[in-house]
């Protein structure tokens, strides 16, 4: 199912139990489908490449991955000889220093590359093989035949996925150094600055993961106007509602202004875009229809739904003017200069995710499912989705038998067409019992030091959420209060509503608090009706973060266990100042309350 | 909260008496560091209660008179001064009577609590009985000792007394205009229990503790205290009282949400009028006759003089001037120099990790 060189092995046990490995429930909060394994294995070639051969960062060495009970791991690797960290430096600052001084126009050609690698990904075409080779390959003299060009694909397939995760931490890891650098000056001046108000100093105010749902409220209003919103009736299906607006012009106005909405916009995963299974709204258009139905009823009441861009503008101002009057002149120097470079690189952060994770992954994984069908095509497998039970180079595997069987002409039986239809059935069982394995956050010895800036401000992992996690208990019911990082500001209460994947968004009830192993963005379509938001995973700029301050709504991440230890319907206090989750009371018991930590309520 | 106006004294001013609004920093000998403060305080356009300072010229004057060395002319001018101060207020008013040491509230007068507070003194033969403990106090051995230890023995110390209407507080406390142990200057810190301050000063309450984001203008932190007794003005307004708290209310907030907001908006004028890093003591409650409903009043200001100041600034604190503006106007942002720190942080290991 899985590579070797991901999976533990006794050449390097001594070494591997020597190391802290945690538990990447951000990106992964599922079992690895064998296929989806191209994600990480990906990133581990393309980040790690920039960290240790292309910037050569002095103080770190790549990341490590390992699969456990079908759960990836990660481990970070510092250096710690003072002469090879010197001998690093210079190259270092000076490459780095090539991309900071040409950053605007590095990105603006980033955006270009990544354009064209998804323009090609759009491109390819999995189609059935027929019975009889198609007559374009003899009248254009071809010379070569479709198999050949379906395997020739699917190279290029893989090609193309790696060539994105290249782009994906081109320039991934500097922008988080220097936003790493300006939190890190904040707190030497701010003690007790939040990882928020820093955020909110530097986040982008007009950037594309917002678009999707601002498409929606555009649409809603659209349909408003068009006259046409009574057509999203709660009853009704995504189908429903689109036939009935075929049925009128201006209906079908609506439609088309929504066609064109759909490319790019909604590609938009429900989950991380790691897992074939969190399906974009493209694939199933339920969660964006539920928003636009919501949409529809506030414009219908006169609301307007549109951004305040001027107040968020005029509010990190205001934070960030308000910090610097309290600084001398030699500080505020470096905060100013450290401001505007953070703001200079952070729409590559905030924008990268909708390029890469939504927009290209997406397509992807939808480009894996045409081929996939052509494996039910020619018998290989039962179910277009069964191919994301093999791994890469065992789908090769089976194109290649595919191409040996079709090649022997209709009629000539071959061997071992049933052998990949068994092995997924047998994987399909292995998967079911891998899911309902308690993956704990971290395992092993904490490190020394941590010191990959991705590693930091991404997975927040830093000595104290390893001291967390490793002493974290599961599933015990005596721990009323969970510690996690502070991620959007303010304090909510509610009952909570644990869920585990996209579409158990559905059983959520207006005020409750939404628990989870992490948000998506795309889940930000259920903000305006929730109380506060939990995650087991996640950094301070990890989506959920960004997207939780975007919707003004208290958020504490990295929790590692929220999911674990709290049940549906606990009465739960969510303090997004604190990066605290109280269980103040345990559902179906409503006579006790255990009220943990000192600090009082008003 | 409505806002009265108490008037600050019309005093003539003496050799003996100093009208609160004349003592400015460069009169600290003569009217010593809880002078200064105070009227800085007026200067600054808080709300302060009523009040005169005895110099540090009567202090000398009596210890020069040999023993029992309160004369005529000390008694007639402290008399008349607090007379002054009754009128202005339409009633006798009590007073809190206390030491302003003229080193004291200076650069690390750690001995600043060994002179004498007088709460509740009313009438003119209390005010100058306790007027004169002040200066015996300051004679007792132990301050002198301090004293001695503390000064570069160049400038003596001698003691001023500051006589001040006492506010009947409902809650009252101390705050920080920076975190006091952290230097963090968005932080503003504020201890809050139930009745007069000195409960909170003197250590004998777990006071209610808030923490306000002065750029965000929110409260980021509220832990209720317990707060068993309180010290009250008795109904006769001659004397302060200890009367214990309910148990339930000992654990009840002694300030509101508001209340936080309102004394952060004032750390806020005083760090603008003063400069940064303030100590402020304060109270919530009324005056004799011309309060009658809870007020916010200011007592006291000091720099912050024990800041174990982590944030890296200039060391020692600020003297209790006025500045003008606190910050620069604005300064270019030069990208070159943002780009050499990130580079240099991360040819280094993240804070605190550089040692394995």
């Amino acid at each position: 199912m899985y590579p070797s060189y991901m999976l533990f092995g006794e050449e390097l046990r001594e070494r591997d139990e020597k190391k802290l490995w945690f538990f990447d429930q951000m990106h992964n909060p599922e079992p690895v489908y064998p296929f989806d394994v191209i994600m990480p294995e990906s990133w581990l070639v393309s980040l790690n490449q920039y960290t240790t051969r292309v910037w050569n960062l002095p103080t770190a060495l790549g990341i490590e991955q390992r699969i456990i009970n079908g759960y990836l791991y990660l481990s970070p690797n510092v250096i710690d000889d003072p002469a090879m960290v010197a001998e690093r430096e210079p190259i270092f600052q000076e490459r780095a220093r090539h991309y900071f001084e040409n950053w605007d126009d590095i990105y603006n050609n980033w955006v270009n590359k990544a354009t064209d690698c998804i323009e090609r990904l759009k491109g390819m075409r999995f189609v059935e093989l027929a019975d009889r080779e198609p007559a374009d390959t003899v009248y254009h003299a071809k010379g070569i035949t479709s198999t050949f060009e379906l395997l020739t694909s699917y190279s290029r397939l893989l090609e193309n996925m790696h060539e994105m995760a290249y782009y994906h931490f081109e320039m991934l890891n500097l922008a988080y150094g220097a936003y790493l650098t300006f939190l890190e000056f904040c707190r030497s001046q701010f003690p007790a600055i939040t990882d928020d108000l820093v955020a909110r100093m530097v986040a982008g105010i007009d950037v594309i993961l917002y678009r999707p749902d601002a498409e929606l409220r555009r649409l809603a209003a659209r349909a408003v106007v068009l006259g046409v919103g009574d057509a999203f009736t709660q009853d009704r299906t995504p189908d429903d509602i689109i036939a009935n607006l075929e049925a009128t012009a201006a209906g079908k106005e609506w439609l088309s202004d929504l066609e064109q909405v759909k490319d790019p916009w909604f590609y938009y995963s429900t989950g991380a875009g790691y897992c074939h299974a969190n399906r974009a709204w493209i694939d199933d258009m339920r969660p964006p229809f539920a928003a636009l139905r919501d949409y529809v009823a506030r414009v219908g009441r006169g609301e307007d739904l549109t951004r305040p861009i001027e107040h968020l503008q005029d509010e990190r101002a205001r934070i960030a003017e308000g910090y610097r009057a309290l600084l001398d002149d030699e500080q505020l120097e470096t905060f100013d200069s450290l401001l505007a470079l953070s703001r200079q690189v952070f729409p590559f952060v905030e924008n990268h995710n909708f390029y890469v994770e939504h927009w290209h992954h997406s397509m992807f994984f939808n480009k894996v499912r045409e081929l996939g069908a052509v494996l039910v095509a020619g018998g290989m497998l039962e179910q277009d989705d069964d191919i994301f039970f093999l791994h890469r180079y065992e789908v090769y595997s089976v194109l290649y038998e595919l191409q040996v069987n079709w090649s022997l002409g209709v009629g000539v039986p071959t061997r071992g067409e049933t052998t990949w239809r068994t092995e997924v059935e047998r994987r399909r069982g292995i998967y079911e019992g891998l899911q309902a394995w308690s993956a704990p956050p971290a395992l092993g010895v904490p490190p020394a030091k941590v010191t990959e800036p991705i590693t930091v401000t991404l997975f927040g992992i830093n000595s104290e959420t390893i001291d967390r996690w490793l002493t974290a208990e599961y599933g015990s019911d005596s721990d009323s209060a969970l510690n996690g990082l502070a991620a959007s500001p303010g304090v909510g209460e509610g009952r909570a509503r644990v869920v585990q994947a996209f579409e158990e968004l559905d059983d959520l009830i207006d005020g409750e608090v939404l628990v989870c192993p992490l948000t998506a963005p795309s889940w930000s379509i259920v903000f305006a009706r929730i109380a506060g938001a939990v995650s087991d995973g996640g950094g301070i700029m990890s989506h959920a973060a960004i997207v939780s301050r975007e919707y003004g709504l208290p958020a504490v991440v990295a929790t590692g266990v929220g999911t674990k230890q709290i049940r549906n319907g606990d009465l739960i206090r969510v303090d997004g100042d604190a990066g605290i989750v109280t269980i103040l009371e345990r559902a179906g018991d409503s006579a006790s309350t255990s009220i943990v930590g000192a600090e009082a309520g008003s | 909260m409505s806002q009265v106006q108490v008037n600050d004294m019309t005093l003539a001013s003496n050799l003996y008496v100093r009208p609160t609004v004349d003592c400015r920093p460069e009169e600290i000998g003569e009217v010593g560091g809880k002078g200064v403060g105070l009227g800085s305080l007026l200067r600054a356009g808080q709300l302060v209660p009523a009040s005169f300072v005895v110099t540090a010229s009567a202090y000398r004057r009596y210890l020069s008179g040999g023993s029992g060395g309160m004369t005529s002319e000390l008694a007639t001018a402290i008399s008349s001064a607090y007379a002054d101060l009754c009128e202005q207020q339409g009633t006798v008013v009590p007073v809190a009577v206390r030491s302003s040491a003229t080193l004291e509230d200076s650069v690390d007068a750690s001995f600043a609590g060994q002179f004498k507070t007088f709460l509740g003194a009313r009438g003119a033969e209390q005010v100058i009985a306790e007027v004169e403990r002040c200066w015996l106090s300051a004679l007792d051995p132990h301050v002198g000792a301090y004293q001695r230890e503390q000064s570069d023995g160049t400038s003596a110390c001698d003691v001023a007394v500051v006589v001040q209407e006492l506010v009947d507080a409902r809650s009252a406390g101390v705050m920080f205009t920076q975190h006091p142990h952290s230097g963090d200057r968005s932080i503003i810190v504020i201890e809050a229990s139930f009745g007069l301050g000195e409960s909170v000063v003197a250590g004998e309450v777990v006071p209610d503790l808030f923490e306000v984001n002065k750029v965000t203008r929110q409260i980021v932190r509220r832990a209720v205290g317990s707060k068993p007794h309180e010290y009250r003005l008795h109904e006769d307004g001659d004397r302060v009282e200890r009367r214990p708290v309910e148990d339930a209310r000992a654990l009840e907030r002694s300030i509101t949400d508001e209340q936080v907001m309102a004394l952060s908006v004032i750390a806020i004028e005083l760090e603008k009028a003063l400069g940064r890093g303030l100590d402020v003591e304060w109270a919530i409650g009324t005056v004799q006759g011309v309060a009658s409903v809870d007020s916010l009043f200011t007592l006291q200001v000091r720099p912050i003089t024990v800041a174990a100041r982590r944030v890296d600034s200039p060391g020692g604190t600020q003297p209790l001037t006025a500045t003008s503006s606190i910050s620069g106007g604005n300064v270019a942002a030069t990208p070159d120099k943002a780009i050499d720190a990130i580079l240099g942080r991360l040819s280094r290991y993240a804070p605190g990790e550089e040692t394995s």
